[in-house]
This record gives C-alpha cells, sequence and structure tokens, in this order.
C-alpha cells in the first residue's frame, strides 16, 4: 500500500472528484438511471427506483467527505464496497451477454464492457489506498483516535 | 483498526445520503407512490408521447390497420419470427444510426414498439429514441412478442417466409 502523503492526496481528489461527478450527472435524471439499473435485470422494480434515487447521493457525499477529510476511511471504505458491487454486475452482465449502457455517469454513461472494468478497478485500488493510509495523511480530517 | 467507529460513520453516511434523497425526491417517490412508474421509469413531462398499451389495445390497433408496428429486437430474432406486418429497428443499432427514414415512416404515425415480453427493455429504450426524433404517438407493448404469440395473434415466421 502507498503512504506517500501527497499521493494519498492525489487519489482522494482523483476518487472523490469522480465520485462527486458521477452522482452529479445522475441526481439531474433519477428515472433514467432507474431505467439503467432495471437494464441489468438483477434488481427488481422498486428496487431500482429506490436505489436510483439513494446511490447518487452516496457518491455524492462519500466524494465530498473525501476531498475535505471528513470520515475519509469510512468514505474510503463504502466507495470500494460500492465498486466491488459495480465491479461484479459489470461482470455478470458481460457474462450474461446484456448489452446495456453502465449508467455510471448519467447521460455521458459508456457501454458495460472491459475497459470499464479498468475503470472501475484503477478506482477501487486508489479507494483501497486511501483507506489503509495512515491517519497523518488526513490532517483536516476527523481523526479516527 | 477502529472497525465500530468506522461502521458508524458508514452508517452515518448512508443515513445523510437517504434523508436528503428524500427532501429532494419527495414528489417523485409520492408519484412512484401513487403507481406511475408502475410499469416503467418514463416521466410523462419528460416524454409525453410514449403511452403504455396492453395486449388487447395492441390487437385492436393491428385489426384496425391504425398503427405501424416496430420490432426492437435484434436482426435474428425479427427473422426467426415477429407481429405480422411489423418493421425491425433493432435498438442495438442505436449507436450506428437507427433507419427511420427507410421504413418511410412519417412522425404523426401510430407506433406500436414491443420486444420479447415483459423482461425485455429494448421497446422502451427504443421507443424514448423515437420520441427525442419527433414522434408523435408512440404506444409501448409491454407484454411485446410472447404475449401476442401466446394468443394466437398473426404473426410471420421464418418457415412462412420461405
Amino acid at each position: 500500500m502507498i503512504h506517500n502523503k501527497h499521493l494519498i492526496f492525489a487519489f482522494r481528489l482523483v476518487v472523490g472528484g469522480v465520485f462527486i461527478w458521477a452522482g452529479l450527472l445522475k441526481i439531474t435524471s433519477p428515472l433514467d438511471f432507474a431505467q439503467n439499473i432495471k437494464n441489468y435485470q438483477i434488481f427488481p422494480h422498486g428496487g431500482s427506483f429506490f436505489l436510483a434515487l439513494v446511490l447518487p447521493w452516496i457518491e455524492i457525499i462519500c466524494g465530498v467527505f473525501l476531498l475535505l477529510g471528513v470520515f475519509p476511511r469510512a468514505s474510503a471504505l463504502l466507495v470500494s464496497l460500492l465498486l466491488v458491487v459495480f465491479l461484479c454486475l459489470v461482470l455478470i452482465t458481460i457474462a450474461r451477454g446484456i448489452d446495456i449502457d453502465c449508467g455510471c455517469f448519467g447521460s455521458l454513461s459508456r457501454k458495460v464492457d472491459f475497459r470499464l472494468i479498468a475503470i472501475d478497478s484503477l478506482l477501487f485500488f486508489l479507494a483501497l489506498n486511501i483507506f489503509f493510509s495512515r491517519a497523518e495523511n488526513f490532517p483536516f480530517g476527523v481523526r479516527l483516535s | 483498526m477502529h472497525t465500530k467507529k468506522i461502521l458508524w460513520q458508514i452508517i452515518t453516511i448512508i443515513l445523510i445520503s437517504c434523508l436528503i434523497c428524500v427532501g429532494v425526491n419527495f414528489s417523485l417517490i409520492r408519484k412512484y407512490f401513487k403507481g406511475e412508474f408502475a410499469l416503467s421509469f418514463i416521466s410523462s413531462e419528460k416524454y409525453p408521447a410514449i403511452s403504455f398499451i396492453t395486449l388487447a389495445e395492441a390487437e385492436n390497433l393491428f385489426v384496425t390497420q391504425n398503427a405501424v408496428f416496430i420490432d426492437s429486437r435484434e436482426r435474428d430474432e425479427y427473422i426467426s419470427g415477429h407481429i405480422l406486418g411489423a418493421l425491425n429497428i433493432p435498438y442495438e443499432d442505436r449507436d450506428s444510426g437507427l433507419s427511420l427514414e427507410e421504413p418511410g415512416l412519417s412522425l404523426q404515425d401510430t407506433l406500436v414498439v414491443y420486444c420479447d415480453g415483459s423482461e425485455c427493455q429494448s421497446s422502451i429504450q427504443l421507443a424514448k429514441l423515437l420520441d427525442e426524433y419527433g414522434f408523435k404517438d408512440i404506444r409501448v407493448f409491454f407484454g411485446g412478442w410472447q404475449e401476442w404469440v401466446d394468443a394466437g395473434l398473426p404473426v410471420l415466421n421464418y418457415n412462412d417466409s420461405q
């Protein structure tokens, strides 16, 4: 794991920025995002609807908290868990041969493919590094002592 | 690791998200519980041309020949069997451009879009594209091909066309 203070700060900027951006693009059209979730053919109709309403806000708050250093480890862990779920969804979708847009970035979404797996894996790696980094890397954050 | 503390912080993040979500989307949630999105997540304000029809309504439009039927499934599925007279505009071709002019469609036509059945989504997705394209009356036949076949209504199968 990487413990360099500047690198961890850069990771927080990248992961936080991407999640804020992804969340903002989704909250503008929650019904389209609900349809995107339903297209995965895994979640029930109602589940897709409520997930589409809550998930973008979780992404935005995690992103903002990562940038500000508030609950940084919890935010990084939550982001990591979300990314694991996203990765599983993408893999299952590819394995089932379903041709859909991922819904990850609202109307700017790309198709579910192996490049998406690479992007999610990279974000997962960055988020894990934030989670396991030392407390002094979060000078403005809420310490967990 | 301060597992318990991190767990509480995660719960806090989720609770804050839920509170903001309910506050921001209150009207949408109310519409959901009124049953507005029972079939699909299509807002009538955003897609005014789209409506949903049952088998009986689809059959009526078929018999009276008041609508153009559009099969949104893949080419192979269409060839192996489709509603008699239906045109094929596969949703999967969306990136290479839908051939909407080719079938001689008019924006004023009533379109009945269908795919496999209630589990498939390509009919809804195609209906959205058609709405954005400017078609004024798009009806999604949710029961789709399966319901049509089960009802014994007219179809054109691969063997018939040979």
